[in-house]
């Protein structure tokens, strides 16, 4: 019943902040061109061509939404292109594009005229952009944000809604053994991740789903004790020597395991991080595993599972999915009507396997240029709302 | 081995020791000139080295001072120093201002020693490094060495430590270079000449800590007792190594510990140097010196031939001159000209054989006076004896006739027949007389002396076992194989005769009588023996006297004949005896005769080779 009522409480928080505006209101005015900066590479913008990488995929979803009106029942696009708020008026592949208004929209036409985008930059670029206000919007990397601000960037941060999490593969004797991945665990600053990597822009994370969307993540509580790991690992012998993996396109995910590497040093753990070529790891952020993702050879690596849906019950399922093949954890797929403590259940049960640890929930970080109103952050597995924001008079600056 | 050869053997090695003194003394005296010259460069070196690792020190401390007074360090020291400061906005700060200060390391520490961010390792902020918040005066401390744990291992650097005071907190900026082949590929050094650096930083030997300015040194594994000797006892020392069985791939290393602030052992500095120039050197000069001592020896040979040639050509003819001495040729003589030692020996020695043959000419004279008058003693004891009667019988008939007439004619008759007697009795004597006068010359054939003794002895056999005498048991002992000798057979069998009859005479009561041959060294032997009463040392030493007998009816000459014969075939005969027991004649013969010159013999040098 306590349970309940905290989930309650939580889900009425969530749509009080997302109702809540985040400019005063003004009259919107139409016109304008929406400058947008992304990282990722599109190389095609037709949604039955396959995403090279996770992060193309990404962005080409985000992208298609501006051009396709309906989903189908499998939660791709369908229809003709152009049939969303906006129509291609130019494409560049993988460099640039150019989304003009769709003046015969059916939800009506978008407030800007067109929407510029940039491909390929990296986020130092498009945080020197934002700040030069060469670009009005781009998603921008949490451990930057707090960089960001300090730059006068304004920054849009989402709830936490993506996990990173270190989890333990299947098939290596070295981390078949419990209490080596017990030791592993244990000696993980969490901590100090979330306050020097993330610089504060996170939490850090005991359960798979954070607490605004399952409302049980408090149960969930991981505790660094350095300590008890080296104890733990005093006791194994012989003691392994372990490869913690990690995405090389990932900056982020580098610096937790390098981090994670100190810990366990200091524990007195032989551990060594290695870089993944992008093709070798697992696409995390669309739940699918590749094929080659074992071919190089860790123990362990580090992966962010992104939620699909604010829904706990959807994310859960699409993490046990993306963990099945990786980590061998066996979990029945949970109904969207489940019950709270089915969920909290089924992420006990992940969580209890020891082969999945999650590190941190990072958010979504948004920054925008001081001429971009009423930007509202998506819910979790959304699309960017570029439709919905309008441009001041402000000159352009190129 | 003649003089000649001793000569020039000793010219040859005289000169062969100073072709290998002089070699030697030039290789050693360029090993030493190029030792000298390789402790220079090496001491150049190591200065080098020190120079720069001093300048290099000099620079990082003062990259460090400047990040250390710095706008933005004072500030982030200021903001540290506040209560509940947030030191998360620095994490990244550090990789930023090391890239800007081109340092391979930098760290912000804390007051309590905490990492506040790291260049080198940017995961391990929030941990110790406890060593800097040590109370040390950093300021005057300087740049110094010590091993820094990164996030690819441990390294070497050379690191500065500077300390930013806000009240009574410290911001401690510590950096520095990686002390590895970047800073090594510093350093200019001749061709032959290398520098290697062992990083300290592991237990036990690592042959990929051992470095040069490419990287990790081929076969470095070579080089651990070297580096275990310095971990056990950091001083300075020297080793060589030699990379194959060639001398040419050796290489001398200067072995100089990196000492830390604790004076631990964090790195070894080897200076190398390729023995490859000085050894290829050395063996020019050893083919040089080959080559000069091939040609002195061919020169020397001929010169040392040449002179031992001209010393001792005339050592060789007095050589010759004496073996002609020896040989009986006395009137030898010797011809060398000039007033050195050899020709002041050439004039004695020719004084010396004048004065032999002329004593040899008085010792014939005095002798043949001696034999003169042992003839005429011997002759008139012989004629003594049928002179009396011949006296007496004439006496006898002058008395006769004037004293009984009428017995004259039978007194004549007997007389006359005594006289006659007599008179053959001195014919006798005057033949063996004559026979010994015409004792021949021998006239040479091949004989075999076994065959001679072996027939001698038959002809004897019926006397040996004669009736009414004593028997004589003759014993023939020949050798086989007794070589053949140049001889005269008649006289040799006319000698051996006369042995028997002497070793017969000497047994009247019978005896053993041996007859011995064997072989000698050029020549042969020939023993008789008997068991007789022997002869005393007196009869021993006159024994060949002609005439001389100690029997009541001998002549004496039967052994002088033996003794003229064994002389004739160029031997020689000696007696052995003890009285009571016996008596042996030994005779040597050579197998040929030697050749009598009675001409003079002279030795002259030729005029040419005098020249």
């Amino acid at each position: 019943m306590k349970l309940r009522l905290c989930l309650y409480l939580a889900a009425i928080s969530v749509v009080m902040a997302a109702a809540a505006p985040l400019r005063p209101a003004r009259r919107p005015r139409y016109g304008g061109t929406l400058r947008v900066e992304i990282g990722a590479i599109v190389k095609s913008l037709d949604p039955s061509v396959a995403a090279a990488n996770p992060e193309e995929a990404e962005a080409k979803d985000e992208l298609d939404a501006l051009l396709y009106d309906r989903r189908s029942e499998s939660g791709a696009f369908a229809g003709a292109a152009g049939s969303g708020p906006f129509r291609l008026s130019a494409w560049e592949a993988g460099k640039s594009a150019v989304f003009a208004a769709n003046e015969d929209y059916r939800e009506g036409r978008p407030f800007v005229d067109s929407i510029e985008i940039q491909m390929g930059r990296s986020p130092r670029d498009r945080l020197l952009d934002l700040e030069l206000n060469k670009a009005d919007f781009a998603q921008i990397p949490a451990e930057l944000a707090r960089q960001a601000t300090d730059r006068g960037v304004r920054v849009s941060t989402s709830q936490p809604d993506e996990l990173l999490a270190l989890v333990f593969l299947k098939g290596r004797t070295a981390t078949e053994n419990a209490r080596v991945r017990e030791a592993i665990v244990r000696c993980i600053d969490q901590a100090a991740i979330v306050n020097f990597i993330l610089q504060k822009e996170g939490e850090p994370a005991g359960g798979l789903l954070p607490q605004w969307s399952s409302g049980t993540a408090f149960l969930f509580v991981a505790e660094e004790d350095a300590r008890h790991a080296k104890e733990i690992w005093s006791q194994i012998s012989p003691s392994p020597k372990l490869v913690l993996g990690y995405d090389s396109a990932d900056a982020l995910e580098q610096s937790v395991a390098e981090r994670i590497v100190v810990n366990a040093k200091e524990a007195g753990i032989s551990l060594m991080s290695r870089a993944m070529p992008n093709s070798e790891t697992t696409s995390a952020h669309t739940g699918n595993v590749g094929p080659r993702g074992d071919t190089i050879h860790v123990d362990a690596r580090l992966i962010r599972l992104r939620m699909p849906s604010p829904l706990p019950s959807v994310s859960l399922t699409s993490f046990a999915d993306t963990l099945g093949p990786t980590t061998g954890i066996e979990v029945n797929p949970v109904p969207e009507d489940a019950s709270p403590e089915d969920i909290y259940n089924c992420e006990r049960s992940i969580i209890s396997s020891g082969r999945v640890a999650p590190l941190v929930w990072l958010p979504q970080v948004y920054g925008l240029s001081a001429r971009v109103h009423d930007w509202k952050q998506p819910a979790a597995g959304g699309s960017w709302p570029l439709a919905d924001v309008w441009l001041d008079s402000m000159p352009e600056t190129h | 081995m003649t003089f000649r050869s001793k000569l020039f053997v000793n010219f040859m090695i005289a000169l062969l020791l100073s072709v290998g003194l002089v070699t030697t003394g030039v290789t050693v005296v360029t090993r030493h000139a190029f030792d000298e010259l390789d402790r220079e460069h090496t001491d150049a070196l190591v200065a080098q080295f020190q120079r720069e690792f001093e300048r290099r020190g000099h620079d990082v401390l003062h990259r460090v001072q400047g990040i250390a007074d710095a706008e933005p360090t004072v500030r982030m020291a200021i903001d540290l120093s506040r209560p509940n400061a947030d030191i998360s906005v620095y994490v990244n700060d550090a990789k930023g201002v090391a890239q800007s200060h081109q340092l391979d390391f930098l760290d912000f520490v804390g007051t309590d020693g905490s990492i506040i961010s790291s260049a080198e390792w940017s995961a391990r902020f929030g941990y110790k490094m406890e060593w800097v918040t040590q109370k040390e005066d950093w300021a005057s401390r300087g740049s110094f060495l010590t091993k820094l744990d990164t996030q690819d291992g441990s390294a070497l650097a050379l690191m500065a430590v500077a300390t930013v005071r806000v009240g009574d907190k410290d911001l401690f900026v510590v950096g520095g270079e990686r002390l590895g082949k970047d800073f090594l590929a510093s350093l200019v050094l001749p061709s032959n000449m290398r520098a290697l650096l062992y990083l300290n930083l592991d237990p036990k030997f690592e042959p990929a800590n051992l470095i040069d300015n490419a990287g990790p040194v081929n076969e470095a594994e070579r080089f651990e007792p070297i580096i275990e000797r310095e971990r056990a006892q950091p001083s300075v020392q020297t080793a060589k190594i030699d990379w194959t069985i060639d001398a040419a791939s050796s290489e001398i290393f200067h072995v100089i510990p990196q000492l830390g602030r604790q004076n631990e052992l964090l790195g070894v500095l080897l200076i190398g140097n390729s023995q490859r120039s000085v050894v290829t050197l050395e063996r020019h000069i050893l083919w040089l010196a080959i080559g000069v001592a091939a040609i002195g020896l061919l020169f020397g040979l001929m010169l040392s031939w040449w002179a031992a040639a001209r010393v001792t050509r005339p050592v060789q003819k007095l050589a010759a001159g004496a073996q002609e001495v020896a040989d009986g040729n006395w009137n030898t003589r010797v011809v060398v000209r000039g007033r050195d030692e050899v020709g002041q020996l050439a004039q004695s020695f020719n004084q010396m054989t004048q004065q032999l043959v002329d004593q040899r000419e008085r010792l014939i004279q005095s002798e043949r006076v001696a034999a003169w008058r042992e003839v005429a003693r011997r002759l008139a004891h012989e004629l003594k004896n049928p002179l009396f009667p011949l006296q007496t019988t004439v006496e006898n008939l002058q008395k006769a006739s004037s004293q009984n007439p009428e017995q004259f004619e039978e007194v004549f008759r007997e007389s006359t027949g005594i006289l006659l007697s007599e008179i053959e009795n001195l014919k006798a004597i005057v033949g063996r007389f004559s026979d010994f006068a015409k004792m021949p010359q021998p006239e040479l054939a091949t004989v075999d002396l076994n065959d001679v003794v072996r027939n001698v002895e038959k002809l004897f056999e019926a006397q040996f076992g004669a009736v009414g005498r004593p028997p004589i048991t003759p014993e023939l002992h020949l050798a086989e194989n007794l070589p053949k000798i140049q001889a005269d057979a008649t006289l040799l069998r006319r000698a051996v005769e006369n042995l028997i009859l002497n070793a017969m005479d000497a047994m009247p009561a019978g005896g053993v009588l041996m007859l011995k041959t064997s072989n000698g060294d050029g020549d042969v032997h020939l023993e008789v023996s008997d068991t007789g009463t022997g002869l005393t040392p007196e009869e021993t030493e006159r024994i060949f006297t002609p005439y001389y007998t100690t029997k009541q009816h001998g002549t004496g000459l039967g052994l002088a004949i033996v003794q003229a014969i064994v002389a004739d075939h160029g031997g020689r005969i000696s007696v052995e005896s003890e009285s009571g027991v016996g008596t042996a004649f030994h005779v040597e013969l050579p197998t040929r005769p030697p050749h009598h010159q009675s001409a003079p013999v002279v030795i002259e040098q030729e005029e040419k080779e005098e020249a």
